[in-house]
C-alpha cells in the first residue's frame, strides 16, 4: 500500500525544489503537489520500502500495510534514532511488538 | 584519566570501586584519585605523562570553576594538550550526593554518568579557533545625531567610518530643533562641535544623498552598495558662497504638507506658515545642515535649458549634467541609526491637523522658537504677539487607532517649549492637556520649572476644537477634572504633541540588511541584556531606529552599538571553533537549516550545499536540531558525541519501578536552575540525568528517539520562555518538533507524554524539581517504557 502524506504535517520541506521523500523514493513516486504539499503520484508502483516515511522530517508521512500481511489495523512504524531505527509493529489483533536495530547510515 | 577532588565524594560513594570499574576500560591509562590537584607534583607527572604519549585527552571529575577549566587547560596546553581534549564532569550538580537516597542507586547512577563522560571524552577532537581577515572600516547609515557622535567617536579610536544619508545633509531631526531638553541649549552648538571633528579627520567618509542598496559578505568583510543620487554641485569645488541662489530663476514652493488654507486668517498668521515651510530656490544649501558646504540642486524644478547658476558659479562647480552613481565600501560592521519620522498628524482626525494654520506640531514649533533664535530670518512674526498658547499631548500615541506605544520624549519635549516660549512671552498664558505626563528621572525638574512660571496643566484632553471662521480663532472645550466641569479656552496657537514614528524607509532598509522589525515597525533588539543587538551579527541598531529615546539616550545607544561592533573592526575576527559543521557526504540539501537559522547565517557553496557564515554564526546549534539526517553538528558538541552519551546511560540505575528521565537543559537558564536546585539542597528526584546543550533548539528529534529506543523512561527537554530564548525562537521550534514526535509516540502506542518541553528561568530552581516530581508520578502511573530490557 502506498504512503499516505498528512496534509496538516506536511511542510513540503519548506521551501525546497525536491522534497525530501522525493530526493529519496528509489521509484521516484514522490511529487510536490501544487498546494505545496508531497503527494504519492502512482501508488501501484510502490514497493512499500518505507524510505519516505523514515525521511520525513516532521512525522507526516505513513507506510500503510500491504493488505495482504495485515487489515488496516495493522501498522509499521519506523523512528529514526541518531543510529538506530526502532520499528513498532502492531499487527491486526492489536499486538505490538518492538525491534531496535543498529543502522550503518541513517 | 579521572581525577577526584576532595573528599566530598567518597562520603557518599564508593570512589575506590567507581575508579577501579573505570581503569578497566577500553582506553583508560591513567586513572587516579587525586585530593591535592594544585600540587606541583600532580601537574608535573600529568604533564610528563602527556609529553611522553601515555594521555592524550583528560576526564576530570570534580567541581571545577570557570576559571580553574581555564587554569588547568593552559597549564597543561603548555604540554601540548589541546584545550578543548578535556571532558568536565560534575558528579555533584546531577545530584549523586543528595541525602535520603540509597547509596547503591547513587553509586550506579555515578558510574552511569561517568560512563557516559568517557564515551564522550573519547570522541572529543584538537580545535584550534579560527582567525578571519577583516577590514577596519564601520558603516553608519544615517547621518542624525547618534550617527555623527559615535563616527567621531570612532574616528578617535582610528577607526575609518563611512557616514551614509539620504538627505542632502546631516544633522537628522536634531538639526531642526530649537533647544535641547534639559539644559536648553542650541543642539547646532553639539553637532557642530562634532562635525568640526569629523570635516577634520582623514578617517571619516560622508555620503549625503546616497541610499545602501545592497549588503553581502559577513561581519569583519561585508560588501555594501550605495547609490549616490546627484547633487549636480561638485562638493570640492564648491565654496558655499551663494551666488548660484541669486541668479536661481526658480522659486520652489514650500513642503507638500503645508496646510490647506481652508480659512481666512488675519496677516499675522500668514505670516506664521511663511514662517514654517519657507520657500528656497531650486539650488540651495544642504539640508537640515548646511554640511557639506556644497549646495544642492533640485533638478526636478529646474526649468528646461537654464544653466543660470553654471554660469554664474565663481568656482565653475556646477555639474548640471551628473549621474547616479553606484559606489562599493568595504566595512567590517554595519551601525543603523535611522531614527525617525514625526507620525503623520493628519491622520489624527478629531483635531483637524492640516486644516488651519493655528494648528501646528510639535515639531513645528520648534521652527517658531528656532526662527526666535536665529532672529532676522523671521518676517515680522514675533512669539510676544501670542497671548494663549495650548499643547495637547500624546497626538497619536497611546492609542489603539495610531500608535499604541509611548514615544517617550513628547511630554518633556513640551515642558521644554513651553518654558522656552515662556521666556520670551512671559505674560502669555500656556496650557497643557494631557493624559499622563511622563517627565522622568531627573526632567521632573523641568515640570517643576514649567509650574513656577504659570503653565496652566489639565489631566484631560480636549473634546472639540472650535474655529471661529471670522476671526481665524482657535476654541477649545474641555473637561477640567479638577473644576468638574466643561470650561472654554481660547487660544490663538495649539501645538499637537505627535508622536515617533520609524523612520521612513526603514521596511526597505530591513530587506536589504536582511533586519528584522518589531511590531511597531522599528528595528528588533534584544531590549534588555544586548539592547544594541540586531538580531543579525555583526549589524548594530542605535538611536530612535530601535525605539522612541531622547537625544542623549540615542547617542548612548549608538555608542554601545559602536563598542560592540569593535570586534569586527580589529582587522581580523576572532571565531569559537566551536561553530556547526555540515557533513557534505550525507547532507541532501533539504534547506531546513537554512529557514530555521533566527540569525540567517547559512549560506551555500557552489555545489549547494549550505554553508554557515562562520562570523555570523552564535553557535546556539538550532540547526543541528533541526538536521533531518542529524550531519550537521557543533563541534565540541557534535550530535554524535550526545548519542554516544544517550546510549551510555544504565537505564536501570534506579531499579525496579523508578522511572529514569533524561533531561536536556538549556545552558543559559534551564541548567543553571538544575545546578542551583542542588546547590541549595532540594529535594531533587535521583531519578534525573541531564545533558547540558547550548540552546533546547539544539536538541534533534534523533536524540529523543535513541533515548526512548535504548529504554528511557522520559525525555525532559527545558529551555527559556518563548519570548526570552537567547537565540529567539529555540524554545518555539523545539515545541514543534515535539509535537511532530508526540503524533508518532502516539501512533506506536507509547505515551507522547513521556517526552515534555517546559520553560525554566534562571532562577526556576522550585519549578524544576517540581517539574521532575510530576514527571516521575506520571511515569510511574504510565508504567517503564516498552522499549527497556
Amino acid at each position: 500500500m502506498p504512503p499516505r502524506v498528512d496534509r496538516e504535517k506536511c511542510d513540503g520541506c519548506k521551501a525546497e525544489e525536491e522534497p525530501l521523500c522525493q530526493q529519496i523514493c528509489p521509484g521516484d513516486l514522490m511529487d510536490l503537489g501544487a498546494n505545496k504539499k508531497a503527494y504519492c503520484r502512482a501508488p501501484r508502483d510502490c514497493w512499500d520500502c518505507m524510505s519516505c516515511t523514515k525521511v520525513c522530517p516532521v512525522g507526516a508521512i505513513e507506510t500503510r500495510v500491504p493488505y495482504q500481511l495485515g487489515y488496516h489495523v495493522a501498522k509499521l512504524i519506523p523512528m529514526m534514532g541518531t543510529n538506530t531505527i526502532t520499528w513498532t509493529c502492531i499487527d491486526i489483533n492489536g499486538k505490538v511488538e518492538r525491534f531496535r536495530y543498529k543502522n550503518r547510515t541513517t | 584519566m579521572v581525577w577526584d577532588l576532595g573528599e566530598r565524594l567518597a562520603r557518599t560513594l564508593d570512589l575506590e570501586a567507581l575508579v577501579q570499574n573505570l581503569a578497566r576500560a577500553k582506553g583508560v591509562t591513567r586513572c587516579e584519585i587525586n585530593g591535592d590537584l594544585w600540587s606541583e607534583d600532580s601537574l608535573t607527572s600529568l604533564k610528563d605523562d602527556l609529553s611522553a604519549g601515555h594521555i592524550d585527552r583528560i576526564l576530570w571529575v570534580g567541581r571545577f570553576s570557570p576559571d580553574r577549566m581555564r587554569i588547568l587547560a593552559d597549564e597543561l596546553h603548555t604540554a601540548g594538550l589541546n584545550p578543548f581534549l578535556h571532558h568536565w564532569l560534575d558528579l555533584e550538580e546531577q545530584g549523586v550526593l543528595l541525602d535520603g537516597t540509597d547509596r547503591v542507586i547513587m553509586n550506579r547512577k555515578a558510574l552511569s554518568l561517568l560512563e557516559m563522560a568517557l564515551a564522550r571524552t573519547r570522541l572529543l577532537e584538537p580545535l584550534e579557533p579560527l582567525e578571519v581577515p577583516a577590514t577596519d572600516a564601520m558603516l553608519i547609515i544615517g547621518a542624525g545625531v547618534a550617527g555623527i557622535h559615535t563616527a567621531a567617536s570612532l574616528a578617535e579610536l582610528g577607526k575609518r567610518v563611512y557616514l551614509v544619508e539620504k538627505a542632502s545633509g546631516v544633522g537628522g531631526k536634531v538639526a531642526l530643533l530649537s533647544r535641547f531638553y534639559p539644559r536648553l541649549c542650541d543642539p547646532h552648538c553639539g553637532l557642530q562641535h562634532a562635525l568640526d571633528k569629523l570635516e577634520a579627520s582623514p578617517l571619516v567618509e560622508f555620503h549625503t544623498l546616497a541610499t545602501v542598496k545592497s549588503l553581502d559578505g559577513s561581519p569583519g568583510n561585508f560588501e555594501a552598495r550605495i547609490e549616490q543620487r546627484p547633487r549636480y554641485v561638485n562638493e570640492r569645488h564648491c565654496n558655499g558662497c551663494g551666488e548660484c541662489v541669486a541668479v536661481c530663476p526658480v522659486e520652489v514652493p514650500s513642503a507638500p504638507e503645508a496646510p490647506q488654507e481652508l480659512l481666512p486668517q488675519a496677516a499675522a498668521w500668514q505670516k506664521i506658515t511663511a514662517l514654517l515651510q519657507p520657500g528656497r530656490k531650486a539650488i540651495h544649501p544642504a539640508y537640515p545642515m548646511a554640511f557639506p558646504r556644497a549646495y544642492v540642486i533640485d533638478r526636478e524644478h529646474c526649468p528646461a535649458g537654464c544653466r543660470e547658476c553654471e554660469k554664474a558659479c565663481p568656482a565653475q562647480a556646477i555639474k548640471l549634467d551628473q549621474t547616479s552613481e553606484e559606489k562599493v565600501l568595504r566595512v567590517g560592521a554595519v551601525l543603523v541609526t535611522t531614527g525617525w519620522d514625526p507620525y503623520p498628524l493628519g491622520r489624527v482626525a478629531e483635531f483637524g491637523y492640516g486644516h488651519h494654520p493655528r494648528m501646528i506640531s510639535n515639531l513645528e514649533m520648534e521652527k517658531l522658537l528656532g526662527a526666535e533664535v536665529s532672529g532676522p530670518s523671521s518676517p515680522g512674526f514675533s512669539l510676544q504677539d501670542l497671548n494663549a498658547v495650548g499643547f495637547i499631548q500624546c497626538v497619536g500615541s497611546r492609542d489603539e487607532r495610531h500608535q499604541k506605544y509611548c514615544s517617550s520624549v513628547c511630554c518633556s519635549a513640551t515642558l521644554k517649549q513651553a518654558l522656552a516660549f515662556k521666556e520670551q512671552a512671559p505674560a502669555a498664558t500656556c496650557y497643557v492637556f494631557f493624559m499622563d505626563l511622563r517627565a522622568t528621572g531627573f526632567n521632573e525638574d523641568l515640570y517643576r520649572r514649567a509650574r513656577d512660571l504659570g503653565v496652566i496643566f489639565i489631566r484631560e484632553r480636549p473634546t472639540e476644537v472650535k474655529v471661529d471662521t471670522e476671526g481665524g480663532n482657535l476654541s477649545i472645550r474641555v473637561n477640567d477634572p479638577i473644576l468638574g466641569r466643561p470650561i472654554l479656552v481660547d487660544l490663538d496657537l495649539l501645538v499637537l504633541a505627535g508622536g515617533m514614528a520609524p523612520a521612513a524607509g526603514t521596511p526597505e532598509l530591513g530587506q536589504v540588511l536582511n533586519l528584522p522589525q518589531n511590531q511597531y515597525g522599528f528595528f528588533e533588539s534584544h531590549h534588555q541584556c544586548h539592547p544594541e543587538d540586531g538580531q543579525r551579527t555583526g549589524i548594530y541598531v542605535g538611536g530612535c531606529a530601535r525605539e522612541p529615546m531622547n537625544v542623549s539616550r540615542a547617542i548612548e545607544s549608538a555608542h554601545l552599538a559602536a563598542m560592540k561592533a569593535l570586534k569586527f573592526l580589529e582587522g581580523r575576527v576572532l571565531i569559537d571553533p566551536t561553530y556547526p559543521l555540515v557533513d557534505k557526504t550525507r547532507c541532501d540539501q533539504c534547506k531546513r537549516c537554512v529557514e530555521e537559522c533566527p540569525f540567517g547565517s547559512f549560506g551555500f557553496d557552489e555545489k549547494g550545499f549550505p554553508t554557515p557564515d562562520l562570523a555570523r554564526c552564535r553557535q546556539c546549534g538550532i540547526c543541528m536540531g533541526v538536521c533531518p539526517l542529524g550531519v550537521i553538528s557543533l563541534r565540541h558538541h557534535t550530535i554524535k558525541q550526545e548519542a554516544v552519551q544517550v546510549e551510555a546511560i544504565n537505564t536501570a540505575f534506579m531499579g525496579e519501578g523508578e522511572p529514569v528521565i533524561l533531561a536536556f537543559l538549556c545552558e543559559n537558564d534551564a541548567y543553571l536552575a538544575a545546578r542551583s536546585a542542588v546547590h541549595l539542597g532540594l529535594p531533587v528526584p535521583p531519578n534525573v540525568i541531564f545533558i547540558k546543550v547550548p540552546c533546547a533548539g539544539a536538541v534533534n528529534n534523533a536524540l529523543v528517539a535513541d533515548a526512548l529506543s535504548f529504554g528511557i523512561d522520559g525525555v525532559l527537554i527545558a529551555g527559556c520562555q518563548d519570548d526570552q530564548c537567547h537565540y529567539v525562537r529555540g524554545s518555539q521550534l523545539v515545541k514543534k518538533r515535539r509535537g511532530d514526535l508526540g503524533e508518532k509516540l502516539r501512533t506506536m502506542m507509547i505515551e507522547p507524554e513521556r517526552v515534555r518541553f517546559e520553560s525554566l528561568g534562571i532562577r526556576q530552581s522550585q519549578k524544576y524539581v517540581r517539574l521532575l516530581q510530576t514527571h516521575i508520578e506520571d511515569l510511574k502511573a504510565m508504567g517503564p517504557n516498552p522499549f527497556k530490557i
